[in-house]
Formats: C-alpha cells, structure tokens, sequence
C-alpha cells in the first residue's frame, strides 16, 4: 500500500484534533501498548498451533474474556480463523500471511 | 443523500430519527411527492432493526428485509438524509416548526469518501464495538458495519491516537481531521418523531447480578451473537468462548416491575425470546433452553401459532419468577425459581451457563424539555387523541414506532405509515386554506 507523506495542512489539522481531545494521555498510550502486546502475544501462541479460548487465556496469564475479544478483533480483520473444536471450545489457528503475488501474474 | 445541506434547505416534513418508523414515514411522505429531511443521531441509518439477526414471526432474516428500505429511502430524489446529527429543539409557530439540528464532525469529508476502508486497515487501535454490544472490536476509523448506509467511514475522536495513518493511505483525502461540531437551523412545515427506543440496563435488578457476570447478557447482545456476520460468528458465551449448552430466558426481568420505575409491559419480549430460543435450537442444537415466564403475551398475527411451535420444538417453558441469579464457579449460573409447576414445592435451583434477561423498553429521546412535544408519564411521547394515534399534543407534529410507546416491528411499520399520511394530509389541508384564505 502507497503511504502517502502528510501535507502541512494535514498535520495542522491533525494539532487541532490532539488538542480538541485534550491530547493523547498516558493511560491511552499504556492501552495501545497493551492492545498490541496481546495481539503479539496471542499471534506467538498461534503460530505453534490452534487453541482454544481458555487455552490462550491461561498460557498468557489473561482473562479469558479479554482473550476472546482479541480474537474478535483479529478475525474481523483476518489475522486469525476458526479450525475446529476442542471440547466445548471452538479452536482458533493463525492466517497464513498472504504471500506477495509472483511477478508477471 | 446529500451532505450539502444548509440552513436554506426547506423540506416539507422532517422525521427524527432513521429507524424503520423514520424510514417508512419518509418513505410514504416521499412518495407522495413531498421532500423529507431525515436526521438520525448514529453512524447508519437501521435504527435497531439492523442489529437484529431474524425477526418474528416469519423467521425473515432482519438485514434482507431492512437493508431495501433503508437503500429506497438513502436513493429516492425526495429524501435527504443527515447522519451523525441530533435535533436538539424545535420551535413551533405559526405553522411553521423551526428545527435546530446539531451536526457532529465524523472527520471525513462524505463527499470524498469512497468507503473502499483502507483507512481502516491502516489503523491500529481498536476498542469494544458498541454496534456488537461491546463484544466485537471496531478500530478507530471504520465504516460503522458491514450493511451500513451511507459506507463512509468515520472517525471516533475518543478511541483515535492522532497517527495520521488513516489520512496517508486515503487515496482521496477525505479525512479532514479540524472538523467541528456545526448547527443547522430548518425551517418545516410538518414533523415525525420516529426517535426509537432504549433498552434499561442488564444491571437494573441487582439481585440478577449482571453486574458479576458477563454471562447474564441482554436480548440484544443475543440477537449479535446469532447474527450471520455477529462478534464470534457463532453462539459462544462471553466470559471464555464457550458453547453454551443451558441457556435461560428470565422474562420480565426490566419491566412490569414497579420497583424499578416500568410498570408496563414492554410488549416484544415474549415473542423475541420465543424467536432467540428457536434460534438457538437450530445453531445449537443439543442446547436445553428454557424461558422463565410470567405470561406469554402472543396477541399479534400469528404468534400464538409461533409460541406453539417453539413448544413441539422441545423449548422447556416454566411458569414461574426468577428471583435471584448467583454466579458459581466457572462462569455458570444459579438461578432460584419459584415455579407453578409443583404446588408442593415451588422453590427449585437450575443452574445454566448463559442467561439472558429481557429487559425492559424506555424512550430513547425526551423531546418534552426542547421542543412542544409533550410526554406521557410512561416517558414516551403523548398520544392524547384515540382517534388519531400519530398525533402528539402539538399541531403539524406526529408521531410513530417505539418514541411512542413499547410495540414490535409490524405494528411500527403500520403506524409509521400512518403517520406519514396523518402529516401529508395536515400539509395539504394547510396549504389549500392558505390559498384559499
């Protein structure tokens, strides 16, 4: 995907933004940090094999309700699928990382 | 459509709200030639309706039936609609109602917006998804859900941590990040209040626990999980991914209730759990799902058959009250009934490992304080005339669907129609004496 570089305008506006929200506090970067920690974490774990809620919630000293909604988010956008059941728990594996199209095709 | 409109705009009606009343009424006043201002207060317009996985008693899958009319009514040349916008007071005089509608910025510029979602992709925070009732993750910008009209995206300023990602990646520039809250002022000549309703909270009846629990959901919740394109894209239970294998329906669980201020009943429930429990049955089918009933109030077209149906379908029906829910050790629940079913010995303890409580239907707008529509002491607007149900205390101001009291989807439908042809009539009838006069 091109990234486009911001115009001064853009960065201006995106001053104004930060500062109508009363700027990006600590406790909302500590929450971004965490978000993208348990997404690694979680996507690690996956990459050995499939598990279940619990499963992950227990390796990673998470609850099980915070894991099962990482997963929501990672499946909306096609990080992680479905892959069984285990019980009375629905398996969840890691999606293969779309290989770049070969060239010419 | 139409994200250029101004003060200067004059439609004929405006409706408040987009749900399907709002959508009908404008639908029905559009179609006779009049030009309607639609104002709805989220992301999308679908109101509830939208949100539903089925609807009762057809089993029509919701989105299939709601989905055409929200597309007729976004596409028809007689209908303007303004998203993310709340009215915020009406004055009414001599005929005329002056609308004073605040727009709140989305920080994408409509007219550019392709709603291709590569914003979306690019950004990397996300928070609960209010539209999965919290269960599902939405990111900062996003168009608001899958069937959403218009598909823009928007940006929720809260949640946002001012990257720039999203504005790199637009291949239009349609983020405009120093947008500002702006108030329109429209002047109308007849108005629809289609404002919906609101659910209480899970949390009313403390002796429910749902406070302890995220196992004791509300219908809705339920009705996202069983949705085709829902948070986990199945039936599982909150707290860890299970599938649940003992659900119970606790009826009546916010209202008919005097002691948390709703007396009435809300008059859907019944029939929602109804449907929800053959839902169920089908996506889960070694499930035992039981519903906890006062009554069963199956009045409209044929639900009785519907609640019948359910019964040979082997959904367990116990008359009785729920009157207390304790969490117990790995998420499941005790419920204590006292049922009718044994004179002897009413007192029984189930335990089940997902409950859901019908709550109870409130207004979801208070338009007594800022505009001439008065309320009834339920909260809802009032209806005073019986022989004319649409109209509400003030002249050229009419009403429809829940803003007027607890009702399901085709008696809305029925009633918004109704509204529509009470307000054409009151404009026509106005302008033919101006012109007589």
């Amino acid at each position: 995907m091109a990234l486009k570089t911001l115009t001064a305008e853009q960065r201006q506006a995106l001053a104004v933004l930060r500062e109508s929200i009363g700027g990006i506090g600590e406790e909302k970067r500590k929450a971004q940090k965490e978000l993208l920690a348990a997404r690694k974490a979680i996507a690690k774990l996956l990459e050995a094999q499939p598990a279940t809620v619990p499963q992950i919630a227990e390796a990673l000293k998470m609850p099980a309700h915070e894991a099962l909604w990482h997963l929501t988010g990672m499946r909306k956008y096609g990080k992680v699928t479905e892959a069984g059941e285990d019980g009375d728990y629905p398996l969840y594996a890691l999606v293969a990382e779309q290989a770049q199209p070969a060239a010419g095709h | 459509m139409n994200t250029q409109i101004d003060s200067s705009y004059r439609p004929d009606a405006l409706v408040v709200g987009g749900g399907i009343a709002g959508l009908q009424s404008a639908l029905d006043l559009a179609d006779q030639g009049l030009k309607v201002l639609v104002v709805e207060r989220g992301a999308s317009i679908g109101g509830h309706m939208i949100a539903l996985s089925k609807v009762f008693p057809t089993l029509d899958c919701a989105s299939c039936i709601t989905t055409p009319k929200m597309s007729a009514a976004a596409h028809h040349e007689n209908i303007q609609i303004l998203t993310n916008a709340e009215v915020e007071a009406i004055e009414s005089r001599d005929g005329l109602h002056r609308v004073r509608i605040l727009r709140k910025p989305t920080y994408v510029n409509f007219d550019k917006c392709i709603g291709c979602r590569l914003c979306e992709y690019a950004c990397d925070t996300e928070y609960r998804d209010r539209f999965e009732e919290g269960l599902g993750a939405v990111r900062a910008i996003a168009v608001p859900f899958t069937n959403a009209i218009p598909q823009k995206a928007v940006l929720d300023a809260e949640h946002c941590l001012t990257c720039g990602s999203c504005a790199r990646v637009c291949p239009t520039d349609a983020i405009e990040f120093d947008q500002k809250p702006r108030t329109l002022a429209i002047e109308t000549e007849a108005v629809i209040v289609a404002s919906g309703f609101d659910l209480n909270s899970v949390t009313v009846k403390p002796q429910y626990n749902a406070a302890r629990s995220q196992n004791v959901i509300a219908p809705m919740t339920l009705e996202r999980l069983l949705a085709p394109h829902g948070p986990y894209g199945r039936v599982l239970r909150p707290s860890d991914g299970k599938i649940p294998g003992a659900i119970a329906f606790v009826q009546c669980a916010g209202s008919r209730d005097e002691s948390i201020g709703v007396p009435y009943c809300s008059r859907v429930c019944c029939m929602y759990a109804i449907k929800q429990a053959m839902l169920l049955a089908g996506a889960l089918p070694l499930a035992d799902i039981t519903i906890y009933y006062m009554d069963i109030r199956a009045f409209g077209k044929g639900y009785e058959q519907f609640f019948q149906n359910a019964k040979a379908m082997g959904i367990n029906f116990v008359r009785g009250k729920v009157a207390r829910i304790d969490p117990i050790e790995g998420g499941d629940l005790r419920l204590h009934v006292e049922t009718t079913e044994d004179a002897e010995n009413p007192l029984e303890e189930r335990t089940h490992d997902l409950v859901v409580l019908a709550q109870g239907m409130i207004p979801g707008w208070n338009p007594a304080q800022t505009t001439p529509v008065a309320c009834a002491s339920d909260g809802f607007v009032a209806t005073p005339r019986l022989t004319a149900p649409t109209a509400t205390t003030a002249p050229g101001i009419f009403t429809a669907g829940t803003a007027a009291g607890p009702k399901d989807i085709v008696d809305t439908i029925a009633e918004a129609g109704a509204a529509a042809i009470a307000a054409s009539q009151y404009l026509f009838q106005k302008r033919e004496t101006a012109v007589a006069g």
